[in-house]
């Protein structure tokens, strides 16, 4: 790590003893480069961000967290938190080496407060399983991050995760109400609680969401729920251009004035991945695009016209077909092919450049336009889908078949500038809901400028003075 | 040519909650949703249709079940089916395999002209897969089961090929005929916009007991020879055996034991 100012300690026998006196000898792994390698690398699929850590552990209360912190501080031991790993920025890449801290045995959903309408969780819940654990209370957690069935809401609330249901619900920040941590140097704190309205100082229980495990080791999470829609139907819109699907999405919201729960894009080359991955026969050969609208609401009726009305939109607007899904099972059906998408790619192409743009949702077309200006211009591939409605746009870029890994390697850096230069001409930023961790830290600095970035640092240093946690996120110290 | 589909209406299973007191699901609160082993039947029926001249092969679908589970044969109709008839009444309620299929092959009797029906392999909720055969029997028809394929139509007869558990059997078959099919058959379709508006337009037509001239004695409980006496999860009890090899001897010894496990059941 060229840019790490800083020289940490190795972690000897010594300190992984002491590690296993805190929280067991079974929960501490140390010095088997096998049991490790899981805890190497996120989701990102180039193995150029990896980096083994030299011992994970794995501690079930926020005292045993604290004990750690502090023992980290004392022997100059940098720290990585990490949740299922399902990350795309590197968050949970322990790249300074030393201590990961899985949290996976932190997994319990403690209460629901039916009373006041919110759920108090650990950080290794997984997200999905919140949403089963509620059904039958008429209440739901509004976050719908696309790897569910896999990341924990503690990653969910250090990324700020967004996902699929961000016009309508917003993204997680929008529900975190408190948290208990572990703060950088060891000390248990407790920032808001269970309060809508809360003013009583700086929002730290804000300040900790997004903040990618750098500045705290969530050990309790308030969770803000709302009644849960008594009904729901996806429409999956084919439209025979990406063009043609793109302009449809503001007009949903202009011409029809609805807000549906999700507007999903997926392009031609991004259907056809997830489909053959999952053997999904869903007839998309003449598809150039398709958008995947969900509508919901508190009423079978409404929900009905309202459905009715963007899909008369959609077809009067380019769509040829609109399939409806108002049960489980289609909908489970349409949803699994938009979630699958990411790992279709993975498999298909190992080389690519995993982008998480986000534009204000009026320049979308103009973005998906600057993709396919670079797909041109540089012979590339630019399969684009995300979260249209939202503005938040995912397209992984790779090289086309015929290219060799260094001419990838040449053009890549100038590709990414360029792409770069027009999201931040739209007023757009480098993510919208992966993060930063170390992959995008060298963007950052062309979408945040140098006070900012200062005061960012200067917050870090507060928590963290001796730069224990998660060393080499978002941005250097 | 007519096709009719016989289908139900079953809870959402993987949103199903069990009553530990009673052993009996939770129904409150579950959507309703056509069966989904229903579902290729009804998408092989559509196939065939298809397959047919325009205008010249019609598909039904037939449902008994409460009021409600007209949206089961409206979901068919918005996937392509031109009509449903959904029989129900109080005297149906609590039918078994016998009492079900024998007022299902009342109604398709009365439908009249039918040259296929065409049902899934058996309801997630009952699991029974004896429905299908049932009807038969009462209406009297050859019927090939576990269909994962059918061939073709030609002259009166349809040529399928049924899964069995060492391979496929070919089978041809006259018409009138039942099937009943397994998920290799066909990949269900999605209903489309276009379909669910038509769906929800449509006038289904409605029968019940007295409409299909059936005795109350062969109707619902009444007509049920089966009586379900008592519902309980069945214990599973494995016996395991664990064996840890850490070095050379041990593996042996545990290698030996393993092997010895598979002679006492003869599976080496």
């Amino acid at each position: 790590m060229t840019s790490m100012q800083q020289d940490y300690n190795p972690v000897t026998q010594q300190i992984a003893d002491e590690l296993k006196g805190i929280v067991g000898d079974r929960y501490v792994v140390y010095g088997d480069a096998e049991k490790l390698e899981p805890y190497s690398h996120d989701e990102i699929v180039e193995r150029q961000y990896a980096h083994p850590a030299e011992v994970m552990i794995r501690p079930r209360t926020a005292d045993e967290i604290a004990a750690i912190m502090k023992l980290a501080n004392r022997e100059n031991i940098p720290v990585t938190p990490r949740g299922a790993g399902s990350g795309l920025s590197g968050g949970a890449v322990p790249i300074c080496g030393g201590i990961v801290l899985l949290c996976d045995r932190m997994n319990e959903i403690l209460e629901i407060d039916t009373e006041n309408l919110m759920i108090v969780v650990e950080p290794g819940v997984v997200t999905a399983d919140i949403n089963e654990k509620l059904s039958g209370t008429g209440l739901f957690y509004a976050g719908y991050p696309m790897s569910l069935e896999t990341c924990y809401v503690g990653g969910n609330v250090a990324e700020n995760a967004g996902g699929g249901k961000a016009i309508k619900y917003g993204v997680t920040n929008r529900y975190v109400l408190g948290i208990e941590m572990v703060t950088p140097t060891g000390e248990i704190v407790q920032y808001g609680g269970k309060l809508v309205k809360d003013v009583t100082g700086y929002s730290m229980a804000q300040l900790m969401v997004g903040s990618e495990g750098t500045l705290g080791i969530f050990t309790k999470i308030i969770l803000k729920l709302l009644p849960a829609p008594k009904a729901s139907v996806d429409l999956l819109c084919l439209f025979l251009t990406a063009d043609e699907a793109i302009a449809a999405v503001p007009k949903i919201m202009t011409e029809a004035g609805l807000t549906p729960t999700a507007i999903e894009f997926m392009d031609r080359a991004a259907v056809k991945a997830a489909c053959e991955y999952l053997n999904e026969t869903i007839p998309y050969e003449n598809a150039g695009a398709m958008l995947l609208i969900t509508v919901d609401g508190s009423d079978a009726q409404q929900v009905t016209r309202e459905y009715e009305t963007i899909g008369e939109l959609c077809l009067a607007n380019g769509a040829f077909e609109v399939y409806v899904a108002d049960n489980h099972t289609t909908s489970e059906r349409i949803w699994s092919v938009r979630r699958n998408i990411a790992e279709a790619f993975a498999i298909i192409s190992p080389i690519q450049s995993n982008e998480d743009l986000v534009v204000p949702p009026s320049k979308i077309t103009e973005l998906q336009a600057e993709l396919e200006r670079l797909a041109e211009k540089y012979n590339i591939l630019t399969p684009c889908y995300g979260h249209a409605g939202d503005g938040n746009l995912h397209t992984r870029i790779s090289p086309s078949p015929d290219m060799t890994r260094q001419q990838w390697d040449e053009l890549k850096p100038g590709m990414l500038q360029e792409l770069y230069e027009t999201t931040n001409r739209l007023g757009g930023h480098v993510s919208g809901e992966h993060g930063i961790g170390h992959k995008r830290k060298e963007a950052l600095k062309i979408f945040v400028d140098e006070p900012t970035l200062e005061t960012m640092r200067a917050i870090k240093r507060a928590f963290d003075p001796n730069n224990i946690l998660n060393p080499g996120k978002i941005f250097d110290v | 040519m007519r096709i009719i589909v016989p289908i139900k209406q079953v809870p959402e299973t993987s949103a199903v909650r069990m009553d530990e007191k009673t052993g009996t699901m939770i129904r409150d609160g579950v959507e309703a949703i056509v069966n989904p082993l229903d579902l290729y039947a009804i998408e092989a029926a559509l196939l065939l249709k298809a397959s047919q001249p325009e205008g010249q092969c019609e598909v039904i679908a037939v449902s008994m079940g409460p009021p409600k589970a007209q949206s089961a044969i409206r979901e068919a109709m918005s996937m392509g089916f031109d009509s449903g008839v959904l029989l129900s009444d109080k005297k149906f309620a609590g039918a078994d395999t016998w009492a079900t299929s024998y007022v299902l092959a009342a109604a398709i009797k009365k439908l009249g002209d039918v040259d296929l029906i065409i049902c899934g392999e058996r309801a997630t909720d009952g699991d029974t897969g004896q429905v299908g055969p049932g009807i038969a029997a009462w209406l009297d028809l050859p019927v090939g089961s576990y269909v994962g394929k059918i061939d073709g139509l030609t002259d009166g007869r349809i040529n399928v090929q049924r899964l069995l558990e060492d391979g496929h059997e070919g089978l041809e078959v006259q018409l009138p005929a039942v099937l009943t099919v397994v998920k290799e058959v066909a990949d269900p379709r999605l209903p489309t916009l276009r379909g669910k508006q038509r769906a929800r337009k449509a006038e289904l037509t409605t029968w019940n007991a007295d409409d299909l001239n059936l005795p109350d004695e062969n109707l619902g409980l009444n007509g049920s020879p089966t009586r379900v006496v008592k519902i309980f999860r069945p214990s599973v009890t494995r016996e395991c055996e664990k064996l840890i090899a850490t070095d050379d001897q041990s593996i042996n010894t545990a290698a030996d034991r393993v092997l010895e496990f598979l002679q006492e059941r003869e599976l080496v």
